[in-house]
């Protein structure tokens, strides 16, 4: 009977919207069925002939019908109640007064059954809020409805006004235990038969849990019937033990099971007087395996989400690249990642580590973002560590989370770039060598070849019997000259190194200062620093050699650069500003870096002092003759922005046509 | 001083180095070789005869056209004049370039005097070997030119090292007539022996060889 019910509801619900189609007719009639069976059940000694009785789970039947149906479900309500009405009592004589109590309790539910519609209440009962709204609305839906119902019998007079109230809580009581019980248990019936499985894995313990229920009732009701209620209570320990297991639902089933028990059992061993009594117990019954059910059912709900929250950080954890350590307010490492174990050694894992231990000189409760330090691994071995570390978040502020990062890799391969940067300058350097010998040997080679070739020449000559002294004259003379070219040769190289010999062309400072920064732009970025070029656009022609200039400024941002890498990667800045005043252009080289030690500030422009390991020492000397040999001048001193070194050339925009020589 | 180098052998200089000109020169000229000068590739090309006789002495860097294009177009116009290459310090791959492409020799840069002289003498060699080998194939030519075809064919036939009685067979005349074209053959060839006979024999046949390829 029940389980055609179900489905057929299931079947009525998937066609809501047409009115009166084939399943809802079909659910109608099973419906009305079931209502006038329950109705003929639960009929227990009735108050009067009201129809009132201690139990109505029709009332659940048809509040769960009418929240599934809607609207349409009240006339057939209407209906059932009537033709319940009918089979219990046949026609009463009150006929008008009983069909319009009847119409009453349909249009009743069918309001309760709209409010929990449009509040979604009783369709999902997930929390313990759930289930007391649905409480809630059960108490108060059901207790208007008893209360009308007997003010139309009052109103008719077929009622005393002194036993109302007795009739509003009796009708009230056992229409709040039928709806608590049954209509959630009805409403959520639709899923079924996805908890057959779990009935058949925990068949004995189900088993077990149904026969306590019948040996409780059984010793209730082998005991004198003035004890029997007093030992009502018992009936809570299965409940209880069902609702932790199960659930509302399990629960709600074995309330069902004893309300049933006891209605049997009310047929014969219980006197009228205490039947009051037997309605509270079952609606404090309802109520308690409700929000119990409810209240585990939420507790599971939360402890699954924290599961799998918890299985999440693990996997991620587990995932993680770096080293992720949970270390508690002492510094004991509560917990270590398998990278953390790979890092350190077996020995993080075991709980009783110290930190301090493996990340000596790490301190905790100092607010730093991250530090870079020597960490120990559990052979004893030292390797550098990048470290992050958070203070856990209130409530559970009662520790840190560190990350450690092994470094060894990024510094290996930050040295392979220095050493390789600093072998392409060295061989740059040879290169450059090679090509001014090159270019030498050509030069000296022309008039050395004269001068030889002019000397046998003078050799053949003295040597003939007849001498032509004039001709070996004219040749020794010739060849002296060729001597003279050759050191002519050897003058211009020196003139060019000292700016003697240099060609003169209107340059555009700004423009050569763009060239310069630009081809700075790769290593500026390998290096992680930034450089600011600021070059006051009405910056005039100069009359000067643009490549010797531009060899000074790639000379001094060269060197600029090599002195921010000494500092932290984050502050390494330099800066190129040009600006011109009284005829004089004045360009700015600056950076970040440590500055210039007083011992080679002094001697900072003589040749071949230099602080680089690898340097020649020749760079400043030779810029600073390159400027002078111009008129101009270049000075170092400290940089007031930037903190470190600041190179200044000041150039006159006209030259004085005397230049001083070096 | 030397007697095997012909009078008319000149040693041409190339260079734009005006001191280097004027000094090679000087000490060429002293050491009993004709020199002439000049200041660029260009100015030898302009005035160059074919008939010139000895060596070309010339500078590989140079304004203008290098020593290795002077080279270059020289032996693109079949010009045979022997190069001796005069080279400063690195340049040892244009160095190589100029040797691959026929250069007889180069010189570095100071060159002394007995190294110089017995290369360009050297040169100068070299070019009249190449000279008299010219002139021998061309009075060969002429000579072969003189023969009727049947003179030719005994001659062939002779080269390819056939007996007398053979060459008549495959001639189908009788040996005598076959010793007949011989001796007229040698005597219009000026040859003494047989073996200048065979000597011109292969020349020809490989001449043809080359100018007629199968």
């Amino acid at each position: 009977m029940i389980r055609s019910a179900f489905v057929a509801t299931s079947n009525a619900s998937r066609s809501l919207m047409r009115p009166w189609d084939r399943d809802f007719a079909l659910a109608a009639i099973t419906y009305v069925a079931l209502y006038v069976a329950l109705q003929w059940l639960s009929n227990v000694r009735p108050l009067l002939a009201l129809n009132i009785n201690p139990w109505n789970p029709q009332a659940g039947l048809a509040l769960a019908f009418l929240v599934l149906y809607g609207g349409r479900a009240i006339a057939v309500t209407a209906a059932a109640v009537v033709m319940g009405g009918f089979a219990v009592r046949g026609m009463p004589a009150n006929l008008p007064v009983q069909m319009a109590a009847s119409v009453w309790v349909a249009i009743g539910y069918g309001g309760l059954a709209a409010f929990l519609r449009e509040r979604e209440i009783a369709a999902q009962i997930h929390t313990v809020r759930d289930a007391s709204r649905l409480a809630g609305a059960a108490v108060g839906g059901t207790l208007i409805v008893a209360a009308a119902y007997v003010t139309i019998f009052l109103a008719s007079g077929q009622l005393p006004l002194s036993d109302a109230v007795t009739a509003v809580t009796r009708y009230w009581i056992g229409d709040l235990s039928g709806v608590l019980t049954l209509t959630p248990l009805l409403i959520n019936a639709r899923g079924w038969r996805e908890h057959l499985p779990l009935l058949q894995r925990h068949r004995w313990e189900m088993i077990s849990q149904l026969a306590a229920i019948l040996l409780t009732l059984w010793i209730i009701f082998r005991l004198p019937t003035a004890d029997q209620l007093r030992f009502f209570y018992l009936l809570f320990l299965p409940v209880i033990w069902i609702a932790l297991r199960w659930g509302w639902r399990g629960a709600m089933l074995s309330v069902l099971l004893i309300q049933i028990g006891l209605i049997v059992a009310a047929r014969t061993e219980i006197p009228t007087a205490r039947l009051i009594d037997l309605q509270f117990l079952m609606v404090t019954l309802s109520l308690t395996g409700l929000l119990l059910g409810a209240a585990v059912a939420e507790r599971a709900g939360v402890l699954r989400r924290v599961a799998m929250s918890e299985a999440e950080q693990r996997a991620l954890l587990a995932m993680a690249p770096d080293a992720v350590l949970a270390v508690d307010p002492h510094g004991r490492v509560r917990m270590a990642n398998a990278a953390a174990a790979r890092l350190f050694g077996e020995g993080i894992e075991a709980g009783e580590a110290q930190l301090a231990w493996f990340l000596p000189g790490l301190q905790l409760d100092r607010a730093q973002d991250r530090v870079t330090l020597n960490g120990r691994r559990a052979d004893g071995s030292s390797f550098p560590a990048e470290i992050a570390q958070a203070r856990l978040d209130p409530p559970a502020n009662e520790g840190y989370l560190v990350t450690v990062r092994d470094a060894t890799d990024r510094r290996r391969a930050e040295e392979q770039l220095r050493e390789r940067d600093a072998a392409l300058a060295r061989a740059m350097r040879f290169a450059v060598a090679g090509e001014l010998a090159s270019a030498l040997a050509h030069e000296l080679n022309q008039p050395i070849t004269a001068l030889v070739s002019y000397l046998r020449a003078s050799e053949i000559l003295a040597a003939q019997p007849v001498g032509d002294s004039k001709r070996l004259q004219a040749t020794l003379g010739k060849a002296a000259q060729e001597a003279i070219r050759a050191s002519a040769v050897l003058r211009k190289l020196r003139d060019f190194y000292q700016g003697g010999a240099r060609k003169s062309e209107r340059v555009d400072i700004a423009a050569l200062c763009r060239t310069v920064a630009r081809a700075f732009e790769d290593r500026l970025r390998r290096a992680n620093a930034s450089l600011s070029v600021a070059i006051d656009p009405t910056l005039p022609l100069v009359e000067a050699d643009g490549t010797q200039l531009e060899i000074v400024l790639h000379n001094l941002l060269a060197n600029a650069l090599d002195s921010v890498s000494h500092v932290a990667g984050a502050g390494r800045q330099l800066e190129l500003h040009g600006s011109h005043h009284d005829g004089v252009v004045t360009l700015r080289v600056a950076d970040s870096g440590p500055g210039i030690t007083a011992e080679v500030g002094r001697r900072l422009f003589e040749p071949f002092v230099t602080s680089k390991p690898d340097g020649m020492g020749l760079g400043l000397a030779i810029s600073r003759s390159l400027i002078r040999a111009r008129g101009g001048e270049l000075s170092c001193e400290r940089s007031r922005k930037l903190g470190g070194a600041e190179f200044t050339i000041r150039l006159p925009i006209d030259p004085p046509s005397d230049t001083p020589s070096v | 001083m030397n007697i095997s180098t012909s009078p008319d052998a000149t040693v041409f200089v190339v260079d734009d180095d005006a001191s280097i000109r004027d000094a090679l020169s000087l000490l060429i000229s002293l050491k009993g070789l004709r020199a002439s000068v000049y200041s660029s590739a260009e100015d030898f090309l302009a005035v160059y005869e074919p008939t010139w006789r000895g060596c070309l002495l010339t500078d590989l860097k140079m304004p203008g056209m290098s020593g290795l294009d002077l080279q270059a177009l020289l032996r693109q116009r079949g010009v045979t004049l022997p190069v001796v290459v005069l080279t400063a310090h690195g340049d040892v791959s244009t160095t190589r370039a100029a040797l691959k492409n026929g250069a007889v020799d180069f010189l570095e840069k100071p060159v002394d005097d007995e190294v110089l002289v017995d290369v360009l003498r050297n040169a100068i060699r070299i070019d009249e070997e190449r000279h008299r080998a010219t002139a021998e194939s061309a009075q060969a030519a002429a000579r072969l030119a003189r023969l009727t075809s049947r003179e030719r064919e005994v001659l062939e036939l002779l080269a390819q090292g056939l007996q007398h009685r053979e060459i008549a067979e495959r001639l189908a005349i009788s040996p005598r007539t076959v010793e007949v074209y011989k001796a007229r053959m040698m005597e219009k060839l000026q040859c003494r022996t047989l073996a200048d006979v065979v000597r011109i024999g292969t020349n020809l046949r490989s001449d043809m060889a080359a100018k007629h390829p199968a």
